[in-house]
């Protein structure tokens, strides 16, 4: 009998219920990499932060009453130099924390189930590699931003407010962007978060080496994350101001094309690491 | 049901090097049946099964599963499966484990838990539910890994090595536990090293060797075929002096146990009933390979470990 005319036909198909392991794999997140990344940015945080109230009391002290009575208020004047001091601080603190939380949210999502062998009994569930890990990057994504959250909540209670809906808008799309990319190399590579480190200094390094270069082949570019742009968005995230969404659309469509490539890749590329 | 046709595979490493782990293989496997798979290491066993699981493809001829390839089959309907090595995650606890796998395997939502205590009742596991896997010992990991495996009322279950670990009780008990898996349309594939383990759970053994198949072994019709000169253990209880007047070659073991060789069926007959008959008390008297074993030793030879894993 051909392997063909053996084909069953009458046996139903059995679905996976790996909609309802969405929420296991966003307790893994939280367990597992939420964790790490809240402490690490309180911890940066608290370095950055910390003496803002601090400073900002000593410079009122110290200030002349001209410049306090062009405020119009002391509270006015507080304000002022204490917004200031945190888009300064937001500024340098987003800039190494969202891609080093982007980067823990992300790193091994495939490769560490495909080196350590957890793939063996997950795939030979009725679930397909790319749904399953498709669906951890959104999950992952959903913790990236519940972690930002409190963080924002914590900020808000000791410093200023910096809840804003622009706020998690800017740090989804960030995510999209970096996480795209560590996704698509965690789905082809086994070393992934070094591949992703790698990118992120050649591509920032091309940019700037090559940026406003008019030769032809400048136009290779066109390849590489756009991470030269990252400091626009978290400028503006940082200061309240409008996001630039131009820029915010290069930078997440090229996350959201390596995040596509990743599924594909998965799709198609052996499981079995030989 | 499961077919492999002409399957080759070949490994090329980043030097260019080449391996064949598989040499133009074909086999069928029976909806119905309980069909063993045996070879030396480095025979080509987890390549595969690895094939069937489509956790890579073949680099020449096509495996199927119900007419469909692997991973189209498993993405459809699930396999039961048991690796060699049981990887989960240490951090998951056990129960936690086995209500993942069974959400993966599309167990329904109001089976799901009565599903769970009875696997882990069945394996013994119960004590341990509670317990981080890191924290199991090899056998109970072992079990943990086929409790995963049989969540749910699969069409083709593979079990790789599936004693590998366990103590003589659980050994016992997982050959009952395979008994009860047996089912008109359910296939069943067991690697393993234990060719007695295979003699006695399997109904058609296939010997791999080299990456290539040597033979396909009906495990039933064996048992009642002798294989020609094969050896045979005599055990007496009394009337030792006796057993080289029956058979003059008789390789004595030890005190009262002598092997023979090189006779046929009828001539070791004959021999024990002319020793009995001169007043010794024969207590056993039994072939040194089983039957299995015997066709394993012919099919593989006579390699020395060195030459197999080369």
């Amino acid at each position: 009998m051909s392997a063909n005319a053996s084909a069953t036909s009458g046996v139903g198909r059995r679905r996976s219920r790996v909609g309802r392991y969405a929420l296991w794999q966003l307790g893994d997140y939280l367990r597992d990499r939420g964790g790490p990344t809240f402490l690490i940015c309180i911890l940066f945080g608290y370095l950055g932060a910390g003496h803002i109230t601090a400073m900002v009391a000593r410079q009122l002290t110290s200030a002349p009453q001209k410049l306090i009575a062009a405020y119009g208020t002391l509270e006015a004047a507080r304000q002022a130099i204490l917004h200031d001091a945190s888009v300064s601080f937001l500024r340098s603190f987003l800039g190494a924390v969202v891609f080093l939380a982007a980067l823990l949210a992300t790193n091994g999502i495939v490769a560490t189930d495909r080196k350590q062998g957890f793939y063996r009994f997950l795939f030979a569930k009725p679930v397909s590699p790319s749904r399953y890990y498709g669906q951890a990057f959104l999950m992952h994504g959903a913790g990236f931003l519940l972690v930002f959250v409190v963080l924002a909540l914590v900020y808000g209670y000791f410093i200023t407010p910096v809840l804003t809906v622009s706020l998690l808008v800017g740090l989804a799309l960030m995510y999209l962007c970096y996480a795209g990319i560590a996704f698509a190399l965690s789905a082809s590579a086994r070393w992934d978060w070094l591949s992703l480190v790698t990118v992120a200094v050649a591509a920032s390094y091309c940019w700037g080496r090559y940026g406003e270069s008019t030769s032809p082949y400048a136009g290779f570019l066109y390849l590489l994350p756009p991470l030269h742009k990252t400091t626009e968005v978290y400028d503006a995230i940082a200061s309240g101001v409008a996001l630039p969404w131009h820029t915010l659309a290069w930078l997440a469509g090229y996350g959201a094309a390596c995040y596509l490539i990743g599924l594909v890749i998965l799709r198609y590329r052996r499981l079995a690491i030989i | 049901m499961i077919h492999f046709e002409r399957v080759g595979k070949r490994y090329r490493s980043w030097t260019g090097r080449e391996v064949l782990a598989l040499d133009d293989l074909s086999l069928a496997i029976h909806p119905g049946e309980v069909f063993g798979l045996a070879g030396p290491n480095g025979a080509g066993k987890s390549t595969l099964i690895a094939l069937l699981l489509g956790f890579f493809g073949p680099s020449a001829g096509a495996v199927h599963i119900d007419g469909l390839a692997p991973r189209r089959y498993i993405e459809r309907h699930g396999i039961g499966y048991l690796s060699e090595l049981v990887n989960i995650p240490p951090a998951w606890r056990v129960s936690n484990a086995l209500y993942r796998y069974a959400l993966l395997a599309g167990v329904s939502a109001d089976t799901i838990a009565a599903r769970i205590e009875a696997t882990l009742a069945t394996l013994g596991l119960d004590e341990h539910r509670g317990k981080r896997v890191r924290q199991l010992s090899k056998g109970n990991l072992q079990r943990l890994g086929l409790a995963q495996a049989l969540l749910c009322e699969e069409r083709v279950i593979v079990l790789d090595e599936p004693t590998h670990g366990l103590d003589p009780v659980w050994t016992q008990r997982f050959r009952d536990v395979v008994d009860r898996l047996r089912r008109p349309d359910r296939a069943i594939l067991i690697a393993s090293h234990n060719l007695d383990e295979l003699a006695r759970l399997a109904d058609r053994v296939a010997i791999v060797d080299r990456g290539r198949l040597q033979r396909i072994v009906d495990v039933r019709a064996n048992e009642r075929t002798v294989t020609a000169n094969a050896p045979y253990r005599v055990v007496v209880a009394r009337g030792e002096s006796r057993v080289r007047e029956s058979f003059p070659d008789a390789h004595e073991i030890s005190s009262g146990e002598y092997e023979i060789s090189g006779l046929s069926l009828e001539a070791i007959n004959a021999g024990l009933v002319a020793l009995m008959q001169a007043g010794a008390v024969v207590s056993a008297a039994y072939p040194v390979h089983s039957a299995l074993e015997q066709q394993f030793r012919e099919a593989v030879g006579a390699r020395t470990e060195p030459e197999r894993a080369s």
